[in-house]
């Protein structure tokens, strides 16, 4: 059971959406849970017959899901079509921009980033997820064990650690006391974007030493866009911005690529 | 990108010789001795994109001559970016979104069906929610500008340090308190500018003000914030703050903190009408501690437009626009044209107002509130039911029905009370009148039906 990371994966950010119907009074709405998870299955389905007819369209279906939990989890809509245009859109980012097999963006955020751009209706709540220690702790157990599978925690935490150190220096040089900096860190989205968004072994760098730089320069980027640019969605526009210097990195450093199924030789 | 950065504004209140007044993001500064709190502040945001008129209400108590305010704006403010508001225009947003009581009366269960059908259409009237919330060159001080707005007198500065600023406040009369020079420092440090404010008495006393009218400032910057922390500095405890958001785009909502809608359409006893302002403050209190003090609350998001049970008519656009929205004109003629028709159809104005009141003190809320507006349309109002039963003559087997289904229903609607309060279940039972009389039963009538009336 479990064998492939991805499965660990569904479950975690299932539960989290579980946890955030039944214990918070959030913005979600059912029918735009069915619509990610709908619309991300359907597109998978549709693209993986048409560019490979040959292949077994269910296995990526996992991908596809994982995605869809996410959008549902983070994005939120007004409106059922923007929430399908997102869905499309991460989708479709996985078979356009593509190189040797690895994707330009994490499908997700791109989902979340266009729909933004693109309707008027959609946004994101990094508010909602409140700062209570008990959902931290969970955040970081379950994400832990997830990345451990999947073995990408080196990105999360190069991210992670970057910044919180520019968020403390900042604030601290502002005079503030510690207290309004881990309130700025203790953000569930923040957290869940740690965890989830920038360890997608497809989208990330192969080599760990790129990996880690590549972590570092969006948690930078964030951070200006955050307090100099006063944009909310600051750390999904920078993993934007900065994912396609993934295929850049993976052509200087040629290391091995991750397989889903070969997930213990890489670790 | 369409980013929903947006704006701020930041304030600290320096008041003197108050005993109470207003700060939601403000301090009040007295004689050396003088311990002052402060109550519920009223704050209005009119914003879209990166532009704001922030509108602050005044409800100063103390002597007016005392009276001075320094506001932490983000970009200098010209005269021409300052006006002086009316307080009524703040009242109407206040009671056109206070939570709101709506009472039916339970149709004769002996009526033919048409008729009851009739009587059973909701009859809503709204009851507002009374008592809830009545609810310079050395010192590195420059003066960037100084004019009089009517009965204010205001000057904008910039400085580089905050002792400096503080000494230059001190001496031209501001009494800051102990504290501020501390928390001055964040906001210098991001080059935001202060907005010193004081009254002119004399034209005041002239123009035979009572109150302090409220004070508006237009500015352009994607910073939308409120600067409550530095209303903390003179008061211990916990401070109400109602803000008022309206947006051309949808629902605000905070992004540092979460927001919480206060529990509506929630049946509770007829009693309540006459005490609905106690009421709401209980169960506030109530909603604010099951959240651990740490949210914010949702207490009404609607297209100004239009509302279902009204508490008061929709503002109009004139009032709108007194209360800074500033995007009417440039829209389409049906913001312009505001039909108001007290919900029966659902007029849109082009202007969703949302509701935010949050109760904060230091511990819980250490940042200062970020706001961010969303494409969320989605109405919403805090809402208390109210049935009347039915008390005429009953003498039917329906009615019989009626008056045996009444009184788990009261027993339930004191439940709520005492689950949405924190009162004692005893107290609300003494206050309910419980149905006495058994209802006029047909002899006939087995003995069991008493119990199992559907058998």
């Amino acid at each position: 059971m479990f064998r492939d990371p991805r499965d660990y994966q569904i479950g975690f950010l299932a539960t989290f959406l579980g946890l955030g119907i039944l214990t918070r009074d959030w913005s979600i709405k059912p029918e735009l849970i069915i619509a990610s998870i709908g619309t991300c299955c359907l597109t998978q389905l549709l693209l993986t017959s048409l560019s490979q007819p040959d292949q077994n369209p269910l296995p990526a279906l996992k991908s596809a899901l994982i995605t869809s939990l996410g959008l549902a989890l983070l994005l939120r809509a007004d409106r059922i079509g923007t929430m399908i245009l997102a869905g499309v859109l991460a989708i479709a980012s996985k078979f356009i921009f593509t190189t040797d097999q690895k994707h330009w963006f994490n499908p997700a955020n791109f989902g979340i980033i266009t729909a933004l751009l693109l309707t008027p209706d959609a946004w994101i709540s990094p508010g909602q997820w409140g700062d209570d220690w008990w959902y931290l702790l969970l955040f970081i157990g379950m994400g832990g064990i997830v990345l451990r599978r999947v073995g990408r925690w080196d990105t999360s935490v190069a991210f992670f650690v970057t910044y919180a150190l520019l968020e403390i220096g900042r604030n601290t040089w502002l005079g503030w006391t510690l207290d309004v900096s881990i309130h700025k860190l203790m953000s569930g989205s923040l957290l869940l974007f740690t965890l989830f968004m920038i360890t997608d072994p497809r989208s990330i760098p192969n080599d760990r030493s790129a990996r880690i730089l590549w972590s570092i320069t969006i948690a930078g980027l964030a951070f200006i866009l955050r307090n100099y640019f006063y944009i909310n969605e600051a750390i999904f526009l920078a993993l934007f911005t900065l994912s396609p210097l993934t295929i850049l990195l993976d052509k200087l450093r040629l290391a091995p690529q991750f397989n889903w199924h070969h997930s213990k030789e890489i670790i | 990108m369409k980013i929903i950065i947006s704006f701020l504004l930041a304030c600290i209140m320096v008041l003197t010789c108050a005993t109470q007044a207003i700060a939601f993001c403000g301090f009040y500064v007295g004689g050396a001795d003088a311990k002052l709190f402060n109550k519920a502040s009223q704050v209005v945001i009119a914003h879209n994109g990166d532009k704001t008129i922030l509108t602050m209400a005044n409800d100063f108590q103390g002597a007016v001559k005392d009276f001075a305010m320094v506001v932490p704006v983000p970009v200098a403010i010209k005269k021409e970016q300052v006006h002086i508001g009316k307080k009524s225009t703040i009242d109407k947003l206040d009671t056109f979104s206070q939570p709101r009581l709506v009472e039916y009366f339970d149709p004769d269960p002996c009526a033919p069906p048409m008729e009851r059908m009739m009587s059973t259409a909701p009859m809503p009237t709204a009851q507002p929610a009374t008592a809830a919330r009545k609810s310079a060159g050395d010192l590195g001080v420059t003066v960037e500008d100084r004019f009089k707005v009517n009965e204010y007198e205001i000057v904008i500065l910039s400085a580089k340090e905050s002792n400096g600023l503080e000494k230059w406040l001190r001496q031209n009369g501001y009494n800051i308190p102990t504290g501020a020079n501390q928390l001055l420092n964040p906001y210098i440090k991001q080059k935001l500018k202060f907005f010193v404010a004081k009254i002119d008495i004399k034209e005041f006393n002239q123009a035979g003000y009572k109150t302090l009218r409220p004070l508006q400032i237009a500015y352009q910057s994607p910073k939308f914030m409120l600067p409550i922390r530095l209303g903390m500095i003179n008061s211990r405890g916990e401070q109400d703050l109602v803000v008022y958001i309206l947006s051309p785009k949808g629902r605000a909502e905070l992004t540092n903190y979460r927001t919480v809608k206060i529990p509506s359409g929630i049946e509770i006893p007829t009693y309540i009408k006459s005490e609905f302002g106690s009421f709401y403050k209980a169960a506030f209190q109530k909603i604010y501690e099951r959240e651990q003090k740490k949210v914010a609350f949702l207490e009404y998001a609607w297209d100004t437009g239009n509302c279902d049970p009204c508490s008061s008519e929709p503002p109009t656009p004139a009032e709108l626009k007194e209360a800074g929205v500033f995007w009417l004109d440039n829209t389409d003629n049906s913001s312009g044209n505001i039909q108001p028709n007290f919900g029966r159809t659902r007029p849109q104005s082009n202007t969703f107002i949302t509701r935010l009141h949050v109760r904060y003190t230091r511990d819980k809320f250490p940042e200062d509130l970020m706001f961010q507006e969303t494409g969320n349309q989605e109405n919403f109002q805090g809402r208390y039911v109210m049935k009347h039963p039915f008390t005429g003559e009953i003498a039917c087997d329906a009615g019989k029905k009626y008056q045996q289904t009444l009184r788990p229903r009261l027993e339930q609607e004191a439940s709520n009370l005492a689950n949405l309060t924190g009162w004692s279940i005893r107290d609300i039972n003494r206050k309910i009148k419980y149905p006495t009389t058994s209802p006029k039963l047909d002899p006939n009538t087995p003995f069991w039906q008493n119990i199992w009336p559907n058998k």
